[in-house]
């Protein structure tokens, strides 16, 4: 662009120094980045901001204005035993996530290449499949005619359990489909650690186990933090696997906040819980970001 | 070791051996969630595949899967190219933005759907069901294409512009080409997070438009179709035979390709 071309229009009639400054600061700012980001940006404000922000007005004013929703709700007894509830899952689901992705991602990220792929194709093959495959698969399993019962009857319980919408099964449902999360998470940075520290640790006399606990161990928390992180949240809000699995008497809070919408229309109620349950995962975000910086979440 | 890779091992039967019940019981005859069946039949698969109750919300997430797609790519491809290329006010918070759809529980945002839509009239509707699942396809999709574009030698551009390529040339002919499997993954996982999205679909679509994961959840609610196990079975496989394909061709290439593959040089 150079200077005639700014000061004219395209038919070469000068036009007002003010609309030429406007029009210099459009140009500008549509050489720039907005133009590619703008339409993403708009998208979401329209789509994603504004019903999220009907969700926090209707908390607010449904049925009257004021914080009537969240007093009612943090004055009640079984609303707080819901969130308790809820968290005492997610904990328990991050724990036995952990304890089954971190042996899981240490064989296959170490030196056995054939099994560590299969290992890999196994977490991939349950990542990859629907929720509510993996769903149905428990439904078969702890049902009443399943495999479960008739193994444990066939060890002389009589009449055989059925885990089947108890809170224990839909917990092992989801610690199930969390360990894929949590293998990915731990694997991505237990790959980049160079294991000849590890071996200088032993080399210079420490027991294999101390050498894993001082210098291995240390070196692959950031992918334990960040697995524990994404799997804990996602727990917290989970809505399929508790609703079909778990019991209809311990509900985790989405499948309260579903029932609300459904069946009692009380969308005060429903909005205010789920104002509850956003701030919860906010916190937790902000958290991480604070002690770990939220852009290494995701990024490898 | 040995015991720790017996534990590896152990722990991926965990995962793998539930996956693979659904194949023998999408054969079982009995009414029942009987395993294993006391017979077999291919009736589910003939009723699935026939009956539209099922057909159509195949087909609907299949449209609503690819719709998505391609409007999470055209939104997310630009966007990425101005989170890695430019530094500009307001970067950080677009970056947050592009992430949020991932953070917000899904419950919640399907509470917000269920009352915006509504006042729009985009309830039951394909459009709203495209909107949502672009929302929550955009985070991925940015996160693979930013990735990408970082790993990027910018001097492959220069090198064509220097050459004489104008600008959009040079993004037809070299960049895109560059980009070109980090789009294909993103578009992937734009399309399988579309085909897979229960929560809001339960709450927004209505009969017409229900997707497949909403007649699945449906009919799990109500426990009474055999059916769902031909339809979990046929998802499972899916996804099966897609993990398998290129370990097939490899085995293929290596055994009858060895000799081939010296007699070509």
């Amino acid at each position: 662009m150079n200077e005639t071309s700014s000061l004219q229009g395209a038919d070469g009639v000068p036009r007002p120094g003010g609309t030429t400054a406007a029009a210099g600061l459009l140009r500008a700012l549509l050489k720039g980045p907005l133009p590619l980001y703008l339409p993403a940006a708009l998208f979401l404000l329209a789509f994603f901001i504004v019903p999220l922000g009907y969700v926090v007005v209707m908390s607010l004013t449904e049925p009257r204005p004021g914080l009537g929703n969240f007093t009612a709700l943090l004055g009640s007894r079984h609303f707080l035993m819901v969130l308790l509830q809820t968290l005492q899952t997610a904990a328990l689901v991050t724990v036995c996530a952990l304890l089954l992705g971190y042996p899981l991602a240490y064989v296959a990220a170490g030196p056995a290449r054939r099994l560590g792929g299969v290992l890999l194709g196994v977490i991939a093959l349950s990542f990859w499949t629907s929720f509510l495959v993996r769903t149905y698969a428990w439904m078969v399993i702890f049902g009443r005619q399943g495999p479960l019962s008739h193994w444990l009857a066939s060890l002389g319980w009589r009449p055989p359990p059925s885990l089947l919408f108890t809170s224990t099964g839909a917990t092992v449902a989801m610690t199930h489909a969390m360990v894929p999360f949590m293998v990915m998470a731990v694997y991505a940075v237990m790959k980049r650690i160079d294991e000849r520290y590890v071996r200088a640790a032993q080399s210079l006399g420490a027991h294999p186990l101390r050498a894993f606990a001082l210098v291995y161990l240390p070196l692959s928390l950031p992918g334990v933090v960040n697995g524990c992180t994404l799997v804990f949240i996602t727990t917290l809000g989970f809505y399929v696997m508790p609703v079909l699995l778990g019991s209809p008497n311990q509900q985790m809070i989405s499948g309260v906040i579903g029932d609300q919408i459904e069946q009692v229309l009380d969308f005060g109620a429903a909005s205010a819980m789920s104002v509850i349950l956003l701030l919860v995962v906010l916190a937790l975000f902000w958290l991480y970001h604070r002690f770990v910086g939220l852009d290494r979440l995701w990024s490898r | 070791m040995k015991s720790l890779k017996t534990l590896a091992v152990l722990i991926a039967l965990f995962i793998a051996v539930p996956l693979f019940i659904v194949v023998p019981m999408s054969f079982s005859a009995n009414a029942s969630l009987q395993f294993p069946p006391s017979a077999y039949w291919w009736g589910n698969y003939q009723h699935f595949f026939s009956d539209i109750n099922w057909m159509q919300p195949l087909f609907n997430s299949l449209y609503i899967g690819l719709a998505t797609t391609l409007l999470t790519l055209a939104l997310a491809i630009p966007a990425s190219f101005a989170l890695v290329r430019h530094y500009f006010i307001g970067r950080t918070a677009l970056n947050l933005l592009l992430m949020l759809p991932m953070i917000v529980p899904q419950i919640v945002m399907a509470l917000g759907y269920y009352l915006y839509f509504g006042r729009l009239h985009l309830t039951q509707s394909f459009t709203g069901i495209i909107i949502v699942h672009t929302c929550l396809g955009i985070p991925v999709a940015t996160l693979i294409l930013t990735a990408a574009l970082r790993s990027f030698d910018a001097n492959l551009e220069h090198a064509a512009h220097s050459l004489g390529a104008p600008a959009l040339t040079t993004f037809w002919l070299v960049t895109l080409p560059v980009l070109r499997p980090a789009v294909l993954v993103a578009g992937l996982f734009a399309f399988i997070q579309s085909f897979d999205e229960t929560v809001i679909a339960v709450f927004i679509s209505g009969r017409d438009t229900a997707t497949l994961p909403r007649q699945m959840f449906n009919s799990f609610r109500m426990e009474a179709d055999p059916v769902i196990s031909a339809a979990s079975s046929f998802l499972f496989i899916l996804v099966l035979a897609a993990l398998l394909l290129p370990l097939a061709v490899r085995l293929t290439r290596r055994s009858s390709g060895s000799a081939a593959g010296h007699l070509a040089r």
